[in-house]
């Protein structure tokens, strides 16, 4: 399995990886730049009130789609000059070769996610915040956003094994992902459309006592149920994989 | 006799289609199993079922006398594999694709030299493979199936889209494989010359059925080459030569031998040349594939 993940991230080092993984940052970043804090309400924390500007089409908008792009790419240098039957001609196991590809794209979500509180850092110490830094709610929003990304990479993966096209892939996901601002504001569909999960997680709501700003119930059920959904279900579908 | 691989009745539908029917595959230890067949016979099916790339129907595979779908993974360690079109990476290197399956092979480093060596590819070693001729990119793939040392090697149509240099090249290379290597190759191909240069068993394969399979010594008898002659009188000379006790039968405007030996050959012309006879041709009529097939597949109904 080590040998594996080794390979697989070998193989994604090699490419522009790293263009992609910053787009989001920057532009959350960006955003944080041009955000005036001296518009939002006095009583709110500096620190909180730029994270949720930033929110709003950092998780909206580019995490589900950034997801979905390393999905894709990770799939893609298999699928263009038949990589899949090379691979999978090796001494290894589909299951392990799936659990590889899916620990790795976890593993660079988040990343992104510490890059984007990087950006959120930088932000803060060139204007100079004078208030304290609510540790415990930005990690709640970072990592929450980070769990919310389970079940919706668990079925971009598994759309991307699919698609022998990286575009075709890519336009589905721009296509849920659109929706998700509208989606997003319903309490009924809301909570259960993977693409709206990341913003419903990373959303700074008050004081919860709960691990992230989703009530454990809720995570554990909706994110939770679909994520082992996602998974199973991908899983199967590449044990299936003819190549 | 030993055979590396042996598969039972082995069937792959694609929808109501058959593409591999009932297929006894057996390629003896340390032999090179010229798997021949014509485009869309069902190969590619076949090898890519003896890779566990695809679930066979019904039948089973056995490989090194183990059973394929208990014991993939052991199998698989000492199977090297080059399928239909080449596999690689376009955005590394020659180098890195191999760099990413030795690393899942976990063989020493020094084995991407060696390989590369092997195929002649040591000089672009460090170009992306992007760039690469078709050749170029065989050859490569050619080096990642040899990259574990396999036991046994699977060359799907290996010498597609080389020139005939590198044809040639490649031939040797597998050629050298069995005695040096302890290697059991399977090559397929489409073309009976190809086989008939490297293999030293054949099988033959037309729409997914085996219609024969045997030494390449046997598969020779079958497609036995013609010599025909034509001469100014073929009357006379076919008169001639049955009084001198040659045999020879006559066929359109020429004569046609049965012997063939360069020996008995020379030995014919001499007798033409000092009785006077002039010889306008003598040609040496290949069957083709397609006749080879008929004949086979006419046989195969007679037994
Ligand atoms: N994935 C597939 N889906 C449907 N039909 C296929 C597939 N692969 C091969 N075939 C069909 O199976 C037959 C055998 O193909 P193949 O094994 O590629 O032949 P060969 O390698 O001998 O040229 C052909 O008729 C081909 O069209
Ligand atoms: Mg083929």
């Amino acid at each position: 399995m080590v040998s594996l993940l080794r390979s697989e991230w070998y193989k994604l080092r090699k490419s522009k990886i790293v263009y992609i993984l910053l787009v989001g940052p920057v532009v959350g970043l960006i955003i944080g730049i041009f955000t005036n804090i001296d518009m939002l309400p006095l009583e709110m924390n500096q620190w909180v009130g730029t994270l949720m500007m930033m929110n709003l089409t950092y998780a909206l908008l580019f995490l589900p789609l950034i997801t979905g792009v390393l999905a894709g790419m990770i799939c893609k240098y298999e699928h263009d000059a038949g990589g899949w039957k090379q691979l999978l001609a090796l001494p290894v196991t589909r299951g392990k070769v799936f659990v590889a590809k899916y620990f790795l794209l976890m593993l660079l979500i988040l990343a992104i996610q510490v890059f984007y509180l990087v950006s959120l850092l930088g932000i803060g110490f060139a204007k100079g915040f004078t208030d304290t830094f609510p540790i415990e709610v930005v990690w709640k929003s970072i990592l929450g956003g980070w769990v919310a990304t389970l079940p919706l990479a668990s079925l971009q993966l598994w759309m991307s094994m699919m698609f022998k096209s990286f575009a075709a892939s890519f336009s589905v996901n721009v296509i849920f992902t659109l929706p998700t601002i509208v989606i997003v504001n319903s309490e009924r569909f809301g909570p259960y459309y993977p693409w709206a999960q990341p913003f419903s997680m990373m959303y700074l709501s008050g004081d919860t006592n709960d691990i992230f700003f989703v009530p454990w119930d809720h995570l554990l059920t909706v994110v939770g149920g679909s994520f082992i959904a996602f998974f199973v279900a991908g899983f199967i579908y590449f044990q299936r994989k003819a190549v | 006799m030993e055979y590396v691989v042996e598969t039972k009745k082995l069937t792959k539908k694609f929808g109501i289609e058959y593409a591999v029917a009932d297929l006894d595959l057996k390629i003896p230890k340390g032999e090179i199993y010229g798997f021949l067949g014509p485009n869309g016979a069902g190969k590619t099916t076949t090898i890519r079922l003896l890779l566990g790339l695809m679930r066979q129907n019904t039948g089973t595979i056995k490989i090194f006398n183990k059973d394929l779908n208990s014991t993939r993974l052991e199998i698989l360690k000492k199977v090297g594999s080059l399928v239909e079109n080449p596999s690689y990476y376009g955005h590394l290197t020659a180098r890195e694709n191999l760099e990413t399956l030795r690393k899942i092979h976990g063989a020493p480093k020094q084995r991407i030299d060696d390989v590369l060596d092997i195929v002649r590819l040591s000089d672009v070693g460090n170009k992306k493979v992007k760039g690469f001729s078709l050749g170029m990119k065989q050859r490569l793939g050619i080096a990642a199936s040899l990259l574990n040392n396999p036991e046994l090697l699977i060359l799907d149509e290996p010498t597609n889209g080389l020139d005939p240099s590198g044809i040639i090249e490649i031939r040797n290379l597998i050629k050298r494989l069995p005695s040096e290597y302890g290697m059991t190759v399977l090559i397929s191909s489409h073309l009976l010359s190809e086989i008939d240069q490297i293999a030293t068993s054949v099988g033959v394969i037309s729409k997914g059925k085996m219609i024969f399979q045997d030494s390449i010594e046997e598969m020779r008898m079958l497609s036995q080459q013609k010599i025909s002659l034509k001469l100014d009188d073929n009357e006379k000379a076919w008169r001639f030569l049955s009084s001198k006790g040659v045999k020879v039968e006559p066929e359109n405007d020429c004569l046609a031998l049965v012997e063939q030996s360069d020996q008995e050959i020379a030995h014919v012309i001499r007798m033409l040349v000092e009785n006077n006879f002039s010889i306008y041709r003598v040609e040496e009529e290949k069957r083709s594939l397609e006749d080879t097939f008929l004949q086979m597949t006419m046989e195969e109904k007679a037994v």
